[in-house]
């Protein structure tokens, strides 16, 4: 038994040897500050510093709620990114078994590379990107597209109806190469035997995506989704600040816990709210990440993540 | 054999390990027999590297080490991440002895990174407290208890519009008998209808276009100037909403008909480019924009930052002291510093000595300035403010005593009359001196703030029609707590009343 533990240790002591720093890394980077949970029930103040604090309950939270952008706040986060989630999912898949099907030729390679480019871009250069097009007295869209059209110019960032499709749109334009790249490297893991014996089953085209290429994705989609889910409280800062410029006509449909949160503190700068607002978006996370998990592994124990 | 593999593997595996965990670790630094003061100020201009940093902390220091037996580290932060900095700074426990509000005074004295410096002033800063006097220093007081030094500067903000100077000349417009914002109208259509292709107004920055301040004698109490809550107006002391007042009703009904008539840009709730940028494209007349200058500085050094057009300034309005206005930007020591009477005294030093204070804004001479001999100084041949290895010319107004640093060439000697006699002749409000202090409705302050942002800046541009627009505005400020807030102040200040 000691022997045996012995030779064990033997074998994966030097990988555990080269795991360390990275785990230490990990301790001190993501666990310590954990620490920090303690102020989002304190009344901070820079002189009794962190453990002398008062503490003050729930009172960091009460701001998180105390209007009725709560419920805008949360709606919209939750259901931007289950769009993100649904769509940006279906749409990779779409493409990349486009860029697989096409082999892999350098044109292909170049192509996707160029899908990637987007998701280079920070969201200030994007935003104004979009800018550029939806400007009230300038855009490309209200000056060029919609003249020729002879529609009378819209106020883009006074209007709220067309953001949620665009912000939509933006996010697809940024992720999908990104996120396509894992789907493409999944595919090409499959087996080719599979497709050789659907053709010989007579098996077309498109039969074989529906019948081979998507059932086989299913661990990778599962594993990408339940990533996703775990910060769907969380949203894309920079995608819903600056894309939309930050304009307070559109907050119905941009605002999202992060810029309210943002948008709230700005100005006072207090330390004790954005640790609560902080731990309510990973505690809310942590459990939805818990219940997606105990759904999947209901239907299909394989898949489960843990 | 094998084991010589394992070996192999394990001495391999441990340098691996080393080798990352070593790239981590830092260099420790020697110890010197002076006080070491972190000085920490807002730049607006290049972040200078170490070394040349170095320089100008060695010159500094030639003079604080026989004047008050300190040394000096310089920590400049660019302005945008100035207070984040400083709270994280100090919330880290990084060393940190003088700092300053940029215009968030009250968050520092609320959650104590101020220190009390009511009992060091008579001892350590005593120039500085005759310079400033108890008027001024009230501003910075809690409680009847000193937190900092309000910088001393023109501090009166002036309501002026800043034209092109080109199209006031080129269609004979007599700028002279515009006096207020309601005559701005008339210049507004005059250039709209000559050059239709022009937007005659510009947005300030985002979402004011610089009617926020013409809103006359207004004490913000303690709010920024853009998210007013609960204010004091006409003379009394009665906190009330500002968003109920006929005044603001009546701007926002002007902003409208610029808007409907094409005389203000379009996107102004929502450009995020500045007055400046927007004038230098061509496309824009005017913009309208408080300073303590007077209208011919205040014009030469706008055209100063480039464009390529002549400009002009006429004053329309006047300027209003409130507490605000003076402990907006002030100096503390922090309250976590290890030497507070050290700081103070260097402190100090930024107030009253002449030397250290044009070290800090311009810093060499011969490297990153020259003297022209009349009092003036400027940058030296071929070089502008961003090329020279130091330079914080752009915080002059912003620390120390702006009226013993050299003047920049071109300003003209008469302007420092005409500064200190607006911050002296300048209306103050009648609850100057109280502070608010808001830490007791935190949870308002953020909703409010959420749904200020919500409304303001589509109200004061003219992109939103004020009649139905101000009511809904109203009610979702009430919901937010806004009335909470006004209570809140009402309170204080009538303690504040009762006390002076």
């Amino acid at each position: 038994m000691q022997k045996r533990r012995k030779k064990r240790l033997a074998k994966t002591g030097p990988l555990l040897l080269i795991a360390a720093p990275g785990l230490l890394y990990l301790l001190i980077n993501n666990y310590l500050p954990m620490f920090g949970v303690f102020l989002a029930f304190k009344d901070f103040n820079y002189i009794k510093g962190i453990f002398g604090s008062d503490w003050n309950g729930l009172e960091n939270f009460r701001f998180l709620f105390r209007t009725r952008d709560a419920w805008i706040m949360t709606r919209n986060t939750l259901l931007y990114n289950a769009a993100f989630i649904v769509i940006g999912t279906v749409v990779a898949i779409f493409v990349a078994i486009l860029i697989y099907e096409l082999g892999k030729k350098r044109r292909v390679r170049l192509f996707q590379s160029a899908l990637m480019l987007p998701n280079l871009f920070s969201w200030v250069v994007i935003g104004f990107i979009v800018y550029a097009f939806l400007n009230a007295d300038t855009g490309f869209i209200n000056n060029t597209v919609l003249k020729a059209l002879h529609i009378t110019p819209i106020s883009w960032y006074s209007t709220t109806g067309p953001w949620p499709f665009l912000l939509v749109l933006v996010y697809l334009w940024k992720f999908t190469g990104y996120l396509s790249i894992v789907y493409v490297a999944s595919i090409a893991g499959i087996d080719k035997s599979v497709y050789e014996a659907a053709q010989l089953d007579g098996a077309s085209k498109i039969q074989q995506i529906m019948r081979v290429t998507v059932p086989l994705l299913k661990p990778t989609i599962i594993l990408m989704t339940l990533m996703a889910v775990g910060r769907i409280f969380y949203s894309d800062f920079g995608l819903f600040y600056q894309v939309p410029q930050n304009s307070g006509r559109l907050f119905d449909v941009t605002q999202t816990i992060d810029t309210y949160v943002y948008r709230g503190l700005m100005e006072l700068n207090d330390v004790g709210m954005s640790a609560a607002a902080a731990l309510y978006q990973s505690v809310v996370g942590f459990m939805l990440v818990l219940g997606a998990n105990t759904l999947v592994r209901k239907l299909d124990h394989e898949n489960a993540l843990f | 054999m094998k084991s010589l593999q394992r070996l192999s593997k394990v001495i391999v595996s441990t340098l691996l390990a080393l080798s990352l965990v070593l790239g981590m670790a830092g260099a420790a630094t020697a110890e010197t027999q002076y006080d070491k003061i972190v000085y920490a100020y807002a730049t607006f201009n290049n972040i200078p590297d170490t070394e040349t940093l170095a320089t100008v902390e060695e010159a500094i220091n030639a003079i604080t080490r026989d004047a008050i037996g300190a040394e000096v580290t310089l920590k400049p932060i660019v302005i945008w991440d100035y207070s984040s900095a400083i709270s994280l700074a100090m919330q880290g426990g990084e060393k940190i002895d003088v700092f300053q509000s940029l215009g968030d005074l009250n968050t520092a004295i609320s959650t104590s990174m101020a220190l009390d410096i009511t009992d060091l002033m008579d001892e350590y800063a005593a120039e500085s407290k005759a310079l400033i006097g108890e008027n001024w220093l009230a501003a910075c007081s809690h409680e009847g208890r000193l937190y900092g030094i309000p910088t001393f500067k023109p501090i009166a903000l002036t309501p002026m519009i800043i034209y092109r100077q080109d199209i006031v000349d080129e269609l004979g417009l007599d700028m002279s008998a515009v006096n207020s914002v309601q005559d701005v109208t008339a210049v507004l259509q005059a250039v709209k209808d000559a050059k239709p292709d022009m937007t005659p107004l510009a947005a300030v920055n985002t979402g004011n276009i610089g009617l926020g301040l013409t809103v006359p004698d207004v004490d913000y109490l303690t709010d920024n100037y853009y998210y007013p809550k609960g204010v004091l107006m006409n003379d009394e002391l009665t906190v009330v909403d500002y968003y109920a007042s006929q005044q603001f009703a009546d701007t926002c009904a002007l902003a409208r008909t610029w808007f409907n008539n094409g005389l203000v840009m379009k996107d102004a709730a929502t450009t995020s480019s500045t007055a400046a940028e927007l004038m230098a494209s061509g496309n824009y007349f005017a913009y309208i924009a408080s300073y303590s200058y007077p209208e011919k500085d205040t014009a030469a050094s706008l055209e100063a930052l480039g464009g390529g057009f002549k400009l002009g300034a006429k004053i329309i309005g006047s300027a209003f002291l409130d507490t605000t206005s003076i402990n907006a930007l002030s100096w503390m020591v922090a309250s976590t510093s290890t030497v507070p009477e050290k700081a103070l005294q260097f402190l100090n030093l930024t107030f009253t000595d002449p030397q250290v204070v044009n070290l800090i804004i311009y810093g060499l001479e011969g490297r990153d300035y020259v003297n022209n001999g009349d009092g003036t100084v400027s940058y030296p041949e071929g070089h502008d403010a961003s090329t020279v290895p130091y330079t914080a010319q752009l915080s002059c107004g912003t620390l120390g005593n702006f009226f013993i640093m050299y003047p920049m060439a071109g300003t003209d000697p008469e302007s420092l009359v005409w500064e200190l006699e607006q911050n002296q002749n300048a209306k103050t409000s009648v609850a100057m001196g109280f502070t608010f202090d808001s830490s007791s409705v935190k949870t308002e302050y953020t909703a409010v703030t959420n749904v200020i942002d919500q409304y303001l800046p589509a109200l004061i541009c003219g992109s939103v029609d004020p009649t139905t627009e101000i009511p809904v505005f109203l009610q979702r400020l009430e919901e937010a707590g806004l009335n909470e807030i006004i209570a809140a102040k009402q309170a204080q200040l009538d303690a504040w009343v009762a006390a002076n």
